[in-house]
């Protein structure tokens, strides 16, 4: 249980969010990934405060203020779901580009 | 045996965050969600963060919880009866993935972290008290604010009463069809030819 | 300060205390149906190994392509939720089977994984009623469930601990009962709640042909309403370790004052489901927003103002 353990599983979380992320088609299957890799986040976050900061509080400070960026991401990600499913009837990212032209 | 612990929970993590996106099942998805968030949790609380790793159960779970209520409303498949692939740009996302996994990991091998442990016996829930009341009030009081704004954009973008008036946040919008793949609509449903304006894409939103 | 319990011990005391618990409220149930109808009631004491038998020797049903693991899942996590719940209680001013630095954060998360379980044990069957009441109960959780952690956190600033020890040693003057009256009125609210109990019987109710446990029968029936007992008990010996003193009493020892007290507040919420009608779910949640949240902000303050003095 080392500090390099811990940062490893906390890699694997945010490579298999990224993968996640860009590969779902649906919104919400987006989020899950985003959310994974905040997962990681926090864990790397966690493990550097307790193998190499001492206890600093600030660290426990950064996990906090991650969870607050999660909750934050979840409430708006679903409202946009909301309505992209209103205007389109599916809750898919293709098409999604009238920001593009 | 902590460290048998550790590996239990962080392999457990990985392989449930895995199966998040190779499960048939929308409501299992979400809840190998929650089981990877848990088993996180259960490392923060072995790594000696004690308010850290239960608040984050505790958020996550109702996170997840709020979650699964959207995927069966919105997802097509959420009890996994039928196989189905979602995904696109498979071969970016993989390698995407991998990359930031080996770029993590060369971080976590070859790095020289300052070796600090956490000393035993700390207050560190008063500790973390103390610093969000005292020092990092500001920063509090903004994750509070972005958090009230959050909640306030969440509303109006979701709101059938936009702010363009009465109803108006359903403009353009129609109701859901009746079969996914000829895109009928069931009878009496959708407006006569004459009154509609545009098709299905009603404009921008 | 206190003593944990063995490793190996931990588990069985929790189940024996739960199991006790739980034959305890269905011979509270019994008593007060007979006593609210009028007819009195006989057998009181073997009623409840009478349905024991009687679910033993019932046939488990099986619906069409149920969520096989959510199935044996729900159950397992509502009874182990209940045991994690229990193990947190101080019994005596040196014994609890688990104290944990942040005992009352973690019987939020218990709260919420009460829903979770309640959901999946709806989702599992695959069937309509079960799913409604799965999702009606969702909606009335995610409302109580922030207003019991805004009241457990106020019992928990007098203490200056989330410790459930050190919150029962900060009681030792007056009751939290006392200078904190809207906690366990609101507390009362939560475990309702999450045992799908009396008026917040969204879940489990008779207006959906037994809701979540409309298509189960036997053996896992059993074990579903035996953990819901279960957590009933472990919401009651929590109202008492947060509210009402814990272990605090004159005379008797310490742990038969938390037994006592314990019953007393099993009485009173067991005898709710046979006083009071089933909330409405949207008039409950409306209602619990507009109004039970703001009382609990109120506690909240309350405590702040008297531990700034």
């Amino acid at each position: 249980m080392s500090l390099t353990a811990a940062l490893l599983i906390a890699s694997a979380l945010f490579g298999l969010g990224l993968w996640g992320a860009l590969g779902q088609q649906s919104i919400v299957m987006l989020l899950m990934g985003i959310e994974l890799m905040i997962n990681g986040v926090m864990l790397a976050g966690g493990a550097m405060w307790a193998y190499a900061a001492g206890g600093e509080p600030k660290g426990q400070l950064l996990v906090v203020i991650a969870m607050a960026v999660m909750a934050v991401e979840m409430a708006v990600g679903f409202a946009i779901v909301v309505a992209v499913y209103r205007a389109r009837q599916v809750d898919l990212t293709e098409g999604l580009d009238s920001l593009a032209r | 045996m902590t460290g048998v612990a550790f590996w239990v929970f962080g392999v457990a993590a990985v392989v449930a965050g895995w199966r998040v996106f190779r499960t048939d099942s929308m409501v299992r998805a979400t809840f190998l969600l929650l089981a990877s968030f848990l088993n996180v949790g259960a490392i923060l609380l072995l790594l000696g963060g004690a308010y850290l790793g239960m608040a984050l159960l505790f958020m996550m779970t109702v996170e997840m919880t709020v979650m699964v209520i959207f995927m069966v409303a919105f997802m097509m498949n959420p009890a996994g009866l039928n196989p189905m692939n979602m995904t696109h740009q498979p071969r970016l996302a993989a390698v995407a993935g991998w990359a930031a996994f080996a770029g993590g990991a060369a971080v976590a091998w070859r790095s020289n972290f300052p070796d600090r442990p956490l000393p035993a016996g700390k207050a560190v829930i008063a500790e973390l008290g103390t610093e969000l009341m005292g020092r990092s009030m500001l920063m509090f009081e903004t994750a509070g604010v972005a958090l009230v704004a959050t909640m306030i954009g969440a509303v109006v973008l979701s709101s059938r009463r936009s702010r363009y008036g009465q109803d108006a946040g359903d403009d353009g919008s129609l109701p859901p069809v009746l079969d996914p793949a000829t895109g009928a609509y069931p009878a009496g449903v959708l407006p006569e030819p004459e009154a509609s304006g545009h098709g299905h894409h009603g404009g921008h939103s | 300060m206190s003593l944990h319990a063995d490793v190996w011990a931990a588990p069985v005391l929790a189940g024996a205390v739960l199991a006790l618990g739980a034959y305890v409220v269905a011979v509270l149930d019994v008593a007060a149906a007979g006593l609210v109808a009028g007819t009195g009631s006989r057998r009181v004491l073997a009623q409840p190994v009478r349905n024991v038998a009687l679910l033993i020797r019932q046939e488990p049903t099986l619906t069409e392509r149920p969520d096989r693991a959510s199935w044996v899942l729900a159950p397992a996590l509502y009874a182990g939720l209940a045991a994690a719940g229990i193990s947190v209680v101080p019994w005596s001013r040196t014994f609890s089977i688990a104290d944990v630095d942040t005992g009352i954060v973690l019987w939020g998360s218990i709260e919420a994984l009460v829903v979770v379980a309640l959901f999946l044990h709806g989702w599992s069957a695959n069937s309509h009623q079960p799913l409604l009441a799965a999702y009606r109960f969702v909606a009335v959780g995610l409302s109580y469930l922030l207003l019991s952690m805004f009241v457990l956190i106020a019992a928990a600033i007098p203490a200056e601990s989330l410790q459930l020890s050190r919150i029962v040693e900060s009681q030792a003057g007056l009751w939290n009962v006392v200078r904190q009256p809207l906690g366990l009125p609101l507390f009362a609210v939560a475990a309702l709640g999450s045992t799908t109990w009396g008026p917040l019987n969204l879940a489990a109710g008779d207006d959906l042909s037994g809701g979540t446990t409309a298509d189960v029968s036997g053996l896992p029936l059993l074990v579903w309403l035996g953990a819901r007992a279960a957590m009933l008990t472990a919401f009651a010996a929590m109202g008492t370790a947060v509210f009402l003193g814990g272990w605090h009493g004159p005379l008797l020892p310490d742990p038969l004052w938390v037994v006592l007290k314990t019953v007393a507040l099993l009485a009173a919420l067991v005898a709710s489901g046979h006083l009071v009608a089933r909330v409405r779910a949207e008039r409950f949640v409306t209602w619990c927003w507009m109004v039970l949240l703001p009382l609990g902000f109120a506690d909240l303050a309350l405590a702040g103002l008297q531990a700034l003095r």
